[in-house]
């Protein structure tokens, strides 16, 4: 016999401003099983957790129905009052009689017949619910840190240094991402390199970390403390452990013209190469695309100068298996391609470069050795026009969001251009000046005042060449006229987009993503560093564009979480899980190819004589994570989830 | 000889050296132009046996009568095009071992029949390519094409209408060899999704769930729709559900056995128009 208490929370005004608690608790009084209900004004609070506790102990219920909040807020904290009287805290359920009644209605007469439906609704699944315990499951505690940028080797960084073992995959050949390619830093002019090359060289020497360049993840398995990864280590065609770093064959290689990647086509390389000097590691890879022996047959140049005997060009790409606890996602951004913008001539005009190219030539690592040079002459510019907003802020051609970085970069830019032509003229075209952030406002403030940038509040309508020149037209608003300079050089401040592959990747390890392709949070504002994938979390500018120091808090955030997870040598998990009705499973796989965790195995069912009866499906519950896909596929209604089985959603629906 | 004498003449052979215990085929039926299964277990059965232009059901359900299969033992059966990609669903689906069963395949021209070359259902790849090309160019159906011209409102009433007729005799799910679930969702009464009585909910809602559990499964065989005793188009239905898995996963069931089931398999290139 079915004893319910209901308990209705007013959530001081939240509930009680539009429904009728009183008459609400009155139609639950009447509703058969219903044992005892009543009111009060916040049931999260203590003295209403003791109510319900009392309730439970003084009339034995045998379930119970809390006519609050959505279950998001406060499942957990009722059913630990329930568990704390002494029933299953699975015999607790929440009927949502405010955001999906109280906030969304405004006649409250209607509003109280509907959270009557709600809450009667609940009682019935209630009466239903069955006794379940938490699954305890193992955690790996190893984790994996996805991209080697300045996010990746931070949380690679902050796991290694409290005890765990880290690996650490980079696609491409040396650790460092975008970071390694600036000049300086903004606000602090403190040259990036500098920062970020003690960084790599701390995350490869760690024992805690296992570095992996040239590697991507292939594919990724199993659940939050159980995942399987698979790591597809990219044939370089030298081998690392015999490899020194000396460098000869990339001196001696024919093939020199190649546009740099880590230049951005600005410096040219090899086609045996590392990506820049500092590269860790220090081994080189061979770009079969353009080297010689693979495409002719012939050259071995490279093979035959190295002393060690460490190109070997047979080498095959090689796959690693990885049973990892957490993952940190950290795949970083690129910049957009500015060949959209025609009127700007990007791409038709050599002088016109985007910001990623400047910061090569002003780096003092890069192909120029720092010097301001245009690509056309190799000259000094004499005047340059910086472009803010190409490309972000604009839903046209561009993309809706503010990159965020582009104020701070470019104000840095003519800064850096102020301090290595002291002759030169800065202009930038901007929209605002977005400098929030510490030290951030002073920054600009110091460009415009010390190193006398000009700024001008308006958009670029064309940029076109006359007499060796680049005439740029725009508008200044704040003096209402148009203006038109003539340059040397134009630097378009890009919009930060994700990678390429963003998309692709998200659906290979299972994350949601944007419409752009940044990685979705699981709350904007209180879970930023989880993505909604149990054990998976985001570090930098895969989830949105950021710059140095909030990419590094991210990442340092996400391995907060890691550790968190790691703390503890087991997981509880919900037993929402689900189970299979043999007696009636038609044995056609349809479940075992849905799940999406390979949760559910074949079995078969023999007599006592061992002879093969029938062959079913049955789910492994330390496997299942209770999503319901194979409950919706089976045709024959076979699979069921605990907590939410078919009897009890019907019962649901029917008390409606 | 014609394609009947020179399969009987076959089919006597195969009983009589015990390569297949049994042969499913027609034989004449209760008025001239129907027929009816016979299950010919010795060569003198096989006397009875018809094989002309009205064999047009699709026999190859009956394979998978409760224990038949279980003993490893060879069956033959007479099928259309249709029938041999059914028996590749099935195969997919684990239901049966295509090395079970040998295919005695015909097929249906005007009044004339033609006899298939090949004996596991894995020899008629080409024939099941070439339809499933077929099918991708196949001019709409007019009652089709009528019905998508229909409002929704038109649509629902239409679709009201011809359920309405619906006596829930299950006869079309009897009648599909795609139908082989133990315990079918509507003999379920705990809980009772589809309600029994014959009204337009419940009608709705078998004849639905039919037409779903049918999707990218369904060879348009046209055995439900025959089985009707009230003829509602069924065929119509499924007919829709294949062109949408058609179009939206370029998926034609039974092509061959290693086809995945579209509805249970995920690849990155689906669709996601619902999906953000």
């Amino acid at each position: 016999m079915a004893k319910i208490g209901v308990f209705v929370c007013h959530c001081g005004e939240n509930i009680a401003g539009k429904i009728d608690c009183k008459q609400l608790t009155a139609a639950m009084e009447q509703h058969p099983g219903v044992a005892v209900a009543f009111d009060y004004k916040y049931f999260c609070a203590d003295p209403g957790q003791e109510s319900v506790k009392k309730a439970i102990r003084d009339n034995n219920l045998t379930g119970v129905v809390m006519a609050a909040c959505s279950p998001r807020m406060h499942e957990a904290t009722f059913r630990k009052a329930c568990a704390e009287a002494g029933l299953n805290p699975y015999l607790c359920e929440i009927a949502n009689i405010r955001e999906q009644c109280s906030w969304v209605h405004t006649d409250g007469e209607q509003a109280t017949q509907k959270a009557v439906e709600i809450t009667r609704s609940m009682v019935e699944k209630v009466k239903l619910n069955n006794n379940l315990q938490p699954i305890e499951v193992p955690v790996t505690r190893k984790a994996l840190v996805i991209g080697g940028g300045i996010a990746g080797i931070q949380a690679a960084l902050d796991i290694a240094n409290a005890g765990r073992e880290v690996v650490l995959v980079e696609r491409e050949a040396s650790l460092g991402g975008h970071m390694s390619q600036l000049s300086e830093t903004f606000p602090t002019l403190d040259c990036s390199q500098c920062i970020m090359t003690p960084r790599m060289v701390e995350a490869a020497q760690h024992p805690k970390i296992k570095v992996l360049t040239y590697a991507e993840v292939e594919s990724v398995d199993g659940y939050i403390g159980n995942f399987k990864v698979k790591v597809r280590m990219k044939s370089r065609f030298v081998d690392m452990h015999t490899c020194t770093g000396c460098g000869d064959c990339i001196i001696k290689c024919p093939i020199k013209k190649i546009p740099s990647e880590f230049d951005c086509a600005i410096g040219k390389r090899t086609a045996i190469y590392t990506p820049f000097a500092q590269a860790v590691p220090n081994t080189p890879v061979i770009d079969k695309a353009n080297c010689t022996y693979f495409k002719t047959g012939k050259c071995k140049i490279c093979a035959k100068i190295c002393e060690l005997n460490a190109i070997n060009f047979d080498m095959q790409d090689e796959i690693i298996d990885f049973e990892i606890g957490a993952i940190v996602v950290a795949t970083g951004f690129q910049v957009q391609d500015n060949s959209v913008y025609g009127e700007y001539g990007y791409g038709k005009y050599k002088d016109v470069i985007n910001g990623l190219q400047f910061e090569r030539f002003a780096s003092a690592s890069g192909p120029t050795a720092g010097k301001i040079l245009r690509p056309s002459d190799g000259k000094e510019p004499e005047t340059v026009v910086f472009i803010q907003c190409a490309g972000s802020r604009d839903a046209a051609k561009g993309v809706r969001y503010c990159s965020k970085i582009c104020c701070m970069y470019t104000a840095k830019h003519a800064m850096l251009y102020a301090h290595k032509v002291h002759t030169g003229k800065a202009h930038i075209f901007y929209m605002d000046i977005r400098a929030a952030g510490k030290g951030y406002d002073e920054f600009t403030r110091r460009g415009i005042e010390e190193d006398e940038t000009s700024y001008l509040r308006g958009r670029v309508s064309k940029v076109w060449e006359e007499n060796g020149k680049l005439m740029v037209r725009g508008v200044d608003t704040l003096l209402g006229k148009p203006v038109v300079i003539a340059a040397d050089m134009v630097v378009l401040a890009t919009a930060m987009v994700p990678q390429p592959d963003a998309k692709d990747f998200a659906k290979v390890i299972g994350i949601g993503y944007d419409e752009y392709g940044f990685y979705n949070e699981a709350h904007l504002k209180l879970r930023p560093v989880e993505s909604s994938t149990a054990g998976i979390f985001l570090a930098g500018a895969c989830q949105s564009p950021k710059d140095i120091p909030d990419s590094v808090s991210q990442a340092s955030a996400a391995a907060s979480k890691v550790l968190a997870l790691f703390s503890k040598e087991k997981l509880e998990r919900e037993p929402v899980v689900a189970t299979n009705n043999e007696a009636t499973c038609a044995g056609c796989w349809g479940c075992v190819l849905a799940c999406p965790y390979n949760a559910i195995d074949r079995k078969d069912i023999v007599d006592r004589s061992g002879k093969l009866i029938k062959r079913v499906a049955s789910v492994n519950p330390g496997l299942c994570q209770g999503c319901g896909t194979c409950v919706t596929f089976c045709r024959s209604h076979s699979l069921d989830l605990a907590g939410f089985t078919e009897k009890q959603i019907f019962a649901e629906v029917m008390g409606l | 000889m014609s394609t009947q004498e020179t399969y009987k003449t076959k089919v006597k052979e195969l009983l009589s050296s015990g390569k297949v215990k049994m042969v499913i085929g027609y034989k004449a039926g209760t008025t001239a132009d129907r027929r009816r299964p016979h299950f010919m277990r010795t060569p003198e059965e096989v006397d009875q046996l018809v094989l002309d232009s009205a064999c047009i059901t699709n026999l190859s359900g009956y394979l998978l009568s409760e224990g038949l299969l279980s003993d490893g033992k060879e069956i033959a059966v007479f099928l259309k095009p249709d029938g041999i990609r059914s028996i590749n669903i099935l195969a997919a689906e684990a239901q049966l071992q295509s090395n079970q069963v040998v295919v005695l395949g015909f097929d249906i021209n005007g009044s004339e029949i033609s006899a298939l070359q090949g004996e596991r259902a894995s020899d008629f790849q080409a024939l099941t390519s070439s339809s499933n090309e077929a099918r991708l160019h196949k001019q709409q159906h007019p009652e089709s094409a009528r019905l998508e011209q229909m409002t929704p409102a038109e649509r629902f009433a239409y679709w009201e209408d011809a359920f309405s007729r619906c006596i829930k005799c299950y006869a079309c799910r009897q009648a599909c060899p795609m139908c082989y679930c133990r315990r079918c969702i509507v003999d379920n009464n705990q809980p009772q999704w589809v309600n029994t009585s014959s009204h337009t909910l419940g009608n709705f809602e078998w004849n639905i769930v039919r037409a779903f559990h049918l999707a990218g499964r369904c060879v348009e065989c046209g055995n439900c729709g025959r089985a009707c005793p009230v003829n509602i188009p069924l065929g119509l239905l499924n007919m829709k559900m294949t062109d949408e898995v058609l179009q939206s996963f370029n998926h034609y069931p039974g092509v061959s056995e290693t086809q995945e089931p579209v509805l249970a398999s995920f690849k990155k290139n689906d669709s996601e128009t619902f999906i953000l």
